[in-house]
């Protein structure tokens, strides 16, 4: 199964390589011309509980101003039985070596199959430079049961969030391949669950991006067994008008 | 100058995957080197060819009906010192429990601290079958001095009662194979009898041990435990359901670097546990005192019994009392074992 996932990963890849026409503009970054920003992805992968799962996503953002941003992100994954939402905006500030951008989000999941309501609120700030990107931050989720109706809640200790990514090109360059090391993901917040992956994307054309992960997310990371927990491919669309 | 800076970080990275410490494993925080799927299999193949659910001494079934209790210790990292293991069952054998539980991380990882274990758990053995058995000189048989119904046992075969679950350093650097020549199974559940009900239906108290070490059940386990492995005889009427997981749910604090489960596993769980009408899960790990509860569950984290990470004498056992007519109540116990200088 993973072989198969890197396989089409690596095709997806050099697929979109020959593509690239423009400079990438980074993902929080006002080009000064497109206030708009639409992205979806499809995904797919296999967790040790739910087993194979899919799903679909959908992303909008407002460049209010050239710093200003708000935007939001929903999912459906099939499979798990899981639901999100989420709204988030945030400040970019323009340093020497990038740009920092604080960002605040608060998210809803619904783990339909379990019976679990969970709130997370994320405060963060990312640094991302030509090759490399950083993000400290700090999570604090609140989870309570469905099924039993007993008001039954944990609000869990503040969680560091934490992430770095790496390019193997300038990040002007209208294709781009890279690694990333995080404890999140798009709807969830881990402890000390450290994911990896490979991360790419590839400009079709003037306004669309073409992007895409492979996502290893190992259990026990911190415990020294990280042990297989769940694998990922997400392949999406950017739009921006 | 690029190629440099990679090549130093590549050093770095091989220097790092390479450590030899005894507790840490560095390579392990991406790719484990004890696969929990190959683990689970051969403790479920030990599971059922040595019939583990009767792991039980029902020798020990005499002592139940007019309550019992049991002791808890946790992540007591034997290296060398075997102070505050040998204390752990000194405490037992002294106040009588009947019964000793560990949550994992035994023992660090290294062949001659195993021994050094196996050979405690020899020691508390003989003085356990000392205490509680005599031999019969013309049958050469051990029998329960206070059994209802003692049953002739060879010494190899008195069991000795002492249930561990298995902790992430038991396994850094391989270390499964040593700990399963000892205990055999990562995972089982056993009951016990504890009398009859008004209608005269008898009544148990179910016991689950669970391998979390990974910090992950794992695919098989999870199919087990889904399938109801662990759930014990669907005939018995249960009264307590006590779990055993090294690896805990709820994180203490923020900053302590140690992996829980990850989200959906740790629903699951919580899903599980009220499947199983759990009444208390005892989890280690983390080095720290914690108590929740969540949906009528309680749960309680203990802190590490090793004289390396607790120096000082404190109350690091539990010993869980359960009365005749079930009421549990749960008794922090002192260690007085200072490390010798």
């Amino acid at each position: 199964m993973i072989k198969r996932l890197i396989s089409l990963v690596v095709i997806a890849t050099v697929f979109t390589m020959g593509w690239g026409q423009n400079s990438y503009i980074p993902y929080k970054t006002y080009d000064g011309e497109h206030k708009n920003e639409i992205s979806g992805y499809v995904m797919g992968g296999n967790n040790v509980v739910t087993d194979a799962f899919g799903g679909l996503e959908v992303s909008y953002m407002r460049h209010l101003t050239p710093r200003w941003h708000v935007g939001g992100d929903a999912q459906m994954q099939f499979g798990k039985e899981l639901f999100s939402i989420d709204v988030q905006g945030g400040y970019r500030l323009p340093v020497k070596y990038g740009n920092i951008s604080f960002d605040a989000k608060v998210m809803y999941n619904f783990y339909h199959k379990f019976g679990f309501h969970e709130m997370s609120y994320n405060l963060s700030a990312t640094w991302e430079s030509a090759y490399v990107d950083f993000r400290l931050g700090e999570t604090l989720v609140h989870y309570h049961s469905h099924v039993w109706g007993m008001g039954w809640g944990y609000t869990e200790t503040p969680l560091l969030t934490f992430g770095f990514g790496a390019n193997i090109r300038h990040r002007n360059n209208p294709w781009n391949l890279g690694l990333f090391f995080r404890n999140y993901d798009d709807f969830y917040y881990e402890n000390w669950n450290i994911n990896w992956g490979i991360r790419w994307y590839a400009k079709v054309k003037q306004r669309w991006n073409l992007f895409g992960e492979f996502n290893i997310r190992p259990a026990g990371s911190l415990s020294q067994l990280a042990s297989k927990y769940e694998g990922s491919v997400k392949l999406g669309l950017k739009y921006k008008w | 100058m690029k190629a440099k800076y990679i090549f130093i970080a590549a050093l770095a990275a091989v220097a790092m995957l390479n450590s030899s410490c005894e507790k840490v494993s560095p390579q392990g925080v991406l790719m484990g080197n004890t696969a929990v799927e190959d683990r689970v299999e051969m403790s479920y193949k030990y599971y059922r060819e040595n019939n583990m659910e009767q792991k039980f001494d029902y020798d020990l079934q005499d002592f139940t009906e007019d309550g019992y209790s049991f002791l808890v210790g946790a992540d007591s990292h034997v290296t060398t010192d075997l102070g505050r293991m040998n204390e752990m069952f000194q405490i037992g054998l002294d106040n009588d429990d009947l019964f000793f539980c560990h949550l994992g991380d035994i023992a660090d990882t290294k062949p001659e601290y195993y021994i050094n274990l196996q050979n405690c758990i020899f020691e508390a053995k003989a003085k356990y079958v000392e205490k509680y058995y005599y031999f019969d000189e013309d049958t050469r048989e051990y029998y329960r001095k206070d059994a209802k119904y003692p049953l002739p046992k060879e010494y190899q075969d008195i069991q000795f009662p002492f249930f561990p679950v298995v902790g992430n350093h038991d396994l850094t650097h391989n270390g499964w194979a040593l700990w399963s020549n000892i205990f055999g199974s990562s995972f089982y559940e056993f009951d016990i009898y504890v009398g009859d009900d008004d209608n005269g239906e008898s009544v148990y108290d179910h016991f689950i041990f669970l391998d979390t070490a990974s910090g992950t059940l794992g695919k098989l386990q999870v199919d087990l435990i889904e399938q109801g492995v662990l759930d014990g005889k669907n005939y018995l009427n249960y009264r307590h359901t006590f779990i055993f997981s090294h690896t805990n749910i709820f994180l203490p604090q923020n900053m302590q670097f140690a992996s829980t489960f990850p989200r959906e596993e740790a629903y699951f769980l919580l899903k599980q546990f009220d499947e199983w009408n759990a009444s208390i899960v005892f989890c280690g790990h983390v080095h720290k005192w914690d108590e929740q509860i969540f949906n009528a569950v309680y749960f309680l984290t203990l802190d590490s019994m090793s004289e390396r990470n607790s120096p000082n004498p404190g109350d690091y056992l539990v010993r869980v009392k359960i009365d005749k007519e079930g009421a549990v109540e749960l008794e922090k116990v002192h260690m007085n074992y200072v490390a010798k200088k």
